[in-house]
Protein backbone atom coordinates (compact mmCIF):
# COMPACT_ATOMS: atom_id res chain seq x y z
CA UNK A 1 0.00 0.00 0.00
CA UNK A 2 2.67 2.61 1.02
CA UNK A 3 4.42 1.34 -2.06
CA UNK A 4 1.99 2.24 -3.97
CA UNK A 5 0.84 5.80 -2.97
CA UNK A 6 4.80 6.41 -3.03
CA UNK A 7 4.47 5.38 -7.33
CA UNK A 8 1.92 7.70 -7.49
CA UNK A 9 4.17 10.38 -6.53
CA UNK A 10 3.00 11.09 -3.01
CA UNK A 11 6.40 10.61 -0.09
CA UNK A 12 4.28 8.38 2.99
CA UNK A 13 5.41 6.83 5.75
CA UNK A 14 4.72 4.21 8.58
CA UNK A 15 4.27 4.34 11.89
CA UNK A 16 4.77 0.52 12.64
CA UNK A 17 4.80 -1.78 15.98
CA UNK A 18 7.03 -4.23 14.05
CA UNK A 19 9.69 -2.63 12.26
CA UNK A 20 11.15 -6.01 10.76
CA UNK A 21 8.50 -6.63 8.63
CA UNK A 22 8.16 -3.19 7.28
CA UNK A 23 11.71 -4.14 6.26
CA UNK A 24 10.78 -7.37 4.01
CA UNK A 25 8.43 -5.34 2.45
CA UNK A 26 10.38 -2.69 1.38
CA UNK A 27 8.90 0.66 2.97
CA UNK A 28 10.79 3.68 1.94
CA UNK A 29 10.03 6.07 5.21
CA UNK A 30 9.39 4.09 8.68
CA UNK A 31 8.87 5.48 12.22
CA UNK A 32 8.93 2.75 15.20
CA UNK A 33 7.83 3.60 18.75
CA UNK A 34 7.74 0.78 21.43
CA UNK A 35 4.72 -0.48 20.96
CA UNK A 36 2.32 -3.37 20.85
CA UNK A 37 1.01 -4.21 16.95
CA UNK A 38 -2.77 -2.71 17.54
CA UNK A 39 -1.83 0.82 19.55
CA UNK A 40 0.57 1.98 16.44
CA UNK A 41 0.02 5.87 17.15
CA UNK A 42 0.25 5.16 20.96
CA UNK A 43 -1.58 4.31 24.36
CA UNK A 44 -5.44 5.26 23.95
CA UNK A 45 -6.68 8.09 25.67
CA UNK A 46 -3.26 9.17 25.88
CA UNK A 47 -3.54 12.82 23.58
CA UNK A 48 -0.07 13.89 24.79
CA UNK A 49 1.81 10.46 23.16
CA UNK A 50 -0.20 10.02 20.48
CA UNK A 51 0.18 13.79 19.45
CA UNK A 52 4.17 13.35 19.94
CA UNK A 53 4.49 10.20 17.94
CA UNK A 54 2.15 11.50 14.97
CA UNK A 55 4.21 15.10 15.11
CA UNK A 56 7.55 12.95 15.56
CA UNK A 57 6.53 10.35 12.32
CA UNK A 58 5.61 13.98 10.30
CA UNK A 59 9.11 15.43 11.06
CA UNK A 60 10.72 12.12 10.28
CA UNK A 61 8.95 11.99 6.49
CA UNK A 62 10.53 15.42 5.62
CA UNK A 63 13.85 14.73 7.81
CA UNK A 64 14.57 10.71 5.94
CA UNK A 65 17.21 10.97 3.04
CA UNK A 66 17.01 7.70 1.74
CA UNK A 67 14.53 4.95 1.07
CA UNK A 68 14.54 1.53 3.57
CA UNK A 69 15.22 3.88 6.74
CA UNK A 70 13.62 3.28 9.51
CA UNK A 71 13.70 5.69 12.63
CA UNK A 72 12.94 4.66 16.40
CA UNK A 73 10.70 6.42 18.41
CA UNK A 74 11.31 7.38 21.94
CA UNK A 75 7.80 6.69 23.01
CA UNK A 76 6.74 3.14 25.05
CA UNK A 77 3.36 1.78 25.74
CA UNK A 78 2.78 -1.64 27.09
CA UNK A 79 -0.71 -2.94 26.81
CA UNK A 80 -1.78 -4.53 29.72
CA UNK A 81 -3.44 -7.72 28.35
CA UNK B 1 25.07 -15.34 -14.09
CA UNK B 2 21.90 -17.28 -12.81
CA UNK B 3 21.00 -17.98 -10.04
CA UNK B 4 19.70 -21.08 -10.50
CA UNK B 5 21.98 -23.84 -10.25
CA UNK B 6 19.78 -26.62 -9.43
CA UNK B 7 16.59 -26.68 -11.58
CA UNK B 8 13.00 -26.57 -9.47
CA UNK B 9 15.06 -27.00 -6.57
CA UNK B 10 12.82 -24.90 -3.88
CA UNK B 11 14.10 -24.33 -0.56
CA UNK B 12 11.84 -25.11 2.85
CA UNK B 13 12.45 -22.29 4.51
CA UNK B 14 10.83 -19.07 3.44
CA UNK B 15 13.44 -16.29 2.13
CA UNK B 16 11.25 -12.82 1.63
CA UNK B 17 12.83 -11.11 -0.96
CA UNK B 18 12.62 -7.80 0.10
CA UNK B 19 11.81 -5.20 -3.43
CA UNK B 20 13.42 -2.85 -4.72
CA UNK B 21 13.18 0.72 -3.00
CA UNK B 22 10.59 3.02 -3.96
CA UNK B 23 11.16 6.83 -3.84
CA UNK B 24 8.88 10.20 -3.90
CA UNK B 25 10.28 13.00 -2.61
CA UNK B 26 9.07 15.58 0.05
CA UNK B 27 8.41 19.06 -2.23
CA UNK B 28 6.79 21.20 0.52
CA UNK B 29 7.25 21.94 3.90
CA UNK B 30 5.02 20.59 6.63
CA UNK B 31 3.38 23.60 7.09
CA UNK B 32 1.98 23.80 3.18
CA UNK B 33 1.43 19.99 3.22
CA UNK B 34 -2.24 18.68 3.20
CA UNK B 35 -1.56 15.60 5.19
CA UNK B 36 -3.85 11.72 4.74
CA UNK B 37 -4.11 8.89 7.01
CA UNK B 38 -4.20 5.33 5.50
CA UNK B 39 -4.19 2.39 7.86
CA UNK B 40 -4.20 -1.13 7.60
CA UNK B 41 -6.10 -1.95 10.95
CA UNK B 42 -9.59 -2.56 9.87
CA UNK B 43 -10.82 1.03 10.27
CA UNK B 44 -13.86 1.80 8.91
CA UNK B 45 -17.13 3.99 9.66
CA UNK B 46 -19.80 1.96 11.57
CA UNK B 47 -22.41 2.72 8.73
CA UNK B 48 -19.68 1.19 6.49
CA UNK B 49 -19.72 -2.60 5.67
CA UNK B 50 -17.36 -4.81 7.72
CA UNK B 51 -14.12 -6.76 6.36
CA UNK B 52 -14.31 -9.88 5.81
CA UNK B 53 -11.67 -11.07 8.89
CA UNK B 54 -10.85 -14.23 6.84
CA UNK B 55 -9.05 -11.85 4.58
CA UNK B 56 -10.32 -8.91 2.69
CA UNK B 57 -8.29 -7.08 -0.03
CA UNK B 58 -11.57 -4.32 -0.51
CA UNK B 59 -11.37 -0.65 0.84
CA UNK B 60 -13.15 1.83 2.69
CA UNK B 61 -13.18 5.76 1.95
CA UNK B 62 -12.98 7.65 5.30
CA UNK B 63 -14.18 10.84 4.53
CA UNK B 64 -12.55 13.69 7.10
CA UNK B 65 -16.22 14.90 8.23
CA UNK B 66 -16.70 11.59 9.55
CA UNK B 67 -16.55 12.01 13.66
CA UNK B 68 -13.83 9.81 14.86
CA UNK B 69 -16.27 8.34 17.68
CA UNK B 70 -18.67 6.74 14.80
CA UNK B 71 -15.27 4.85 13.33
CA UNK B 72 -14.91 1.36 14.21
CA UNK B 73 -12.60 -1.37 13.73
CA UNK B 74 -13.23 -5.25 12.09
CA UNK B 75 -9.96 -6.79 11.91
CA UNK B 76 -9.03 -10.40 13.08
CA UNK B 77 -5.29 -10.46 12.71
CA UNK B 78 -4.63 -8.14 16.11
CA UNK B 79 -5.56 -7.71 19.35
CA UNK B 80 -8.67 -4.84 19.10
CA UNK B 81 -9.11 -4.21 22.53
CA UNK B 82 -7.16 -0.61 22.67
CA UNK B 83 -8.34 0.64 19.33
CA UNK B 84 -12.09 -0.50 20.59
CA UNK B 85 -11.07 2.13 23.38
CA UNK B 86 -9.75 5.21 20.98
CA UNK B 87 -9.82 4.55 17.06
CA UNK B 88 -6.91 7.17 17.37
CA UNK B 89 -4.34 4.78 18.69
CA UNK B 90 -3.95 3.20 14.66
CA UNK B 91 -6.14 6.31 13.70
CA UNK B 92 -5.15 9.21 15.02
CA UNK B 93 -7.44 11.70 13.09
CA UNK B 94 -7.66 13.67 16.02
CA UNK B 95 -4.48 14.62 16.38
CA UNK B 96 -3.91 15.19 12.74
CA UNK B 97 -6.70 18.08 12.92
CA UNK B 98 -5.19 19.16 15.87
CA UNK B 99 -1.85 19.65 14.35
CA UNK B 100 -3.23 20.91 10.92
CA UNK B 101 -5.61 23.69 13.38
CA UNK B 102 -1.79 24.47 15.05
CA UNK B 103 -0.65 25.27 11.68
CA UNK B 104 2.44 22.33 12.20
CA UNK B 105 0.30 21.35 8.85
CA UNK B 106 -1.65 23.20 6.38
CA UNK B 107 -4.28 20.76 6.36
CA UNK B 108 -6.15 17.47 6.67
CA UNK B 109 -6.96 15.80 3.92
CA UNK B 110 -10.39 15.30 2.97
CA UNK B 111 -10.43 11.48 2.45
CA UNK B 112 -8.77 8.72 4.06
CA UNK B 113 -8.40 4.43 3.23
CA UNK B 114 -8.90 2.02 5.46
CA UNK B 115 -8.45 -1.62 4.55
CA UNK B 116 -7.34 -4.96 6.54
CA UNK B 117 -3.76 -6.03 6.17
CA UNK B 118 -2.10 -8.91 7.64
CA UNK B 119 -3.70 -11.20 4.68
CA UNK B 120 -5.70 -11.74 2.46
CA UNK B 121 -5.29 -11.81 -1.80
CA UNK B 122 -2.00 -9.97 -1.85
CA UNK B 123 -1.89 -9.79 -5.73
CA UNK B 124 -5.21 -7.32 -5.33
CA UNK B 125 -3.65 -5.34 -2.43
CA UNK B 126 -0.80 -4.80 -5.26
CA UNK B 127 -2.85 -4.41 -8.17
CA UNK B 128 -6.00 -2.91 -7.23
CA UNK B 129 -6.24 -1.71 -4.01
CA UNK B 130 -3.19 0.27 -3.61
CA UNK B 131 -3.26 1.77 -7.07
CA UNK B 132 -6.83 3.17 -6.42
CA UNK B 133 -6.08 4.42 -3.29
CA UNK B 134 -3.15 6.46 -4.16
CA UNK B 135 -5.26 7.39 -7.09
CA UNK B 136 -7.53 8.73 -4.61
CA UNK B 137 -5.33 10.87 -2.82
CA UNK B 138 -3.62 12.25 -5.48
CA UNK B 139 -7.45 13.69 -7.06
CA UNK B 140 -7.65 14.97 -3.36
CA UNK B 141 -4.10 16.92 -3.63
CA UNK B 142 -2.57 15.04 -1.35
CA UNK B 143 1.22 16.23 -0.47
CA UNK B 144 1.59 13.31 2.20
CA UNK B 145 0.14 10.07 3.67
CA UNK B 146 0.85 8.79 7.47
CA UNK B 147 0.35 5.22 7.39
CA UNK B 148 -0.28 2.72 10.23
CA UNK B 149 0.57 -1.03 9.76
CA UNK B 150 3.06 -3.12 10.46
Amino acid sequence: MQRAIEEAGIPTIIIAALPPVVRQTGSPRAVAPLVPMGANAGEPNNIEMQSAIVRATLEQLVKIESAGKIVPLPFEYAAKV
Amino acid sequence: MSLTVVKGLQSEIYVPITPPPVWAPVKKELKDMTIALATAAGVHHKEQERFNLAGDFTWRKITDTMPSNELMVSHGGYDNSDVNKDINCMFPIDRIHELAKEGFIKACAPVHAGFMGGGGNQEKFKGETGPAIAQMFVEEGVDGVILTAG
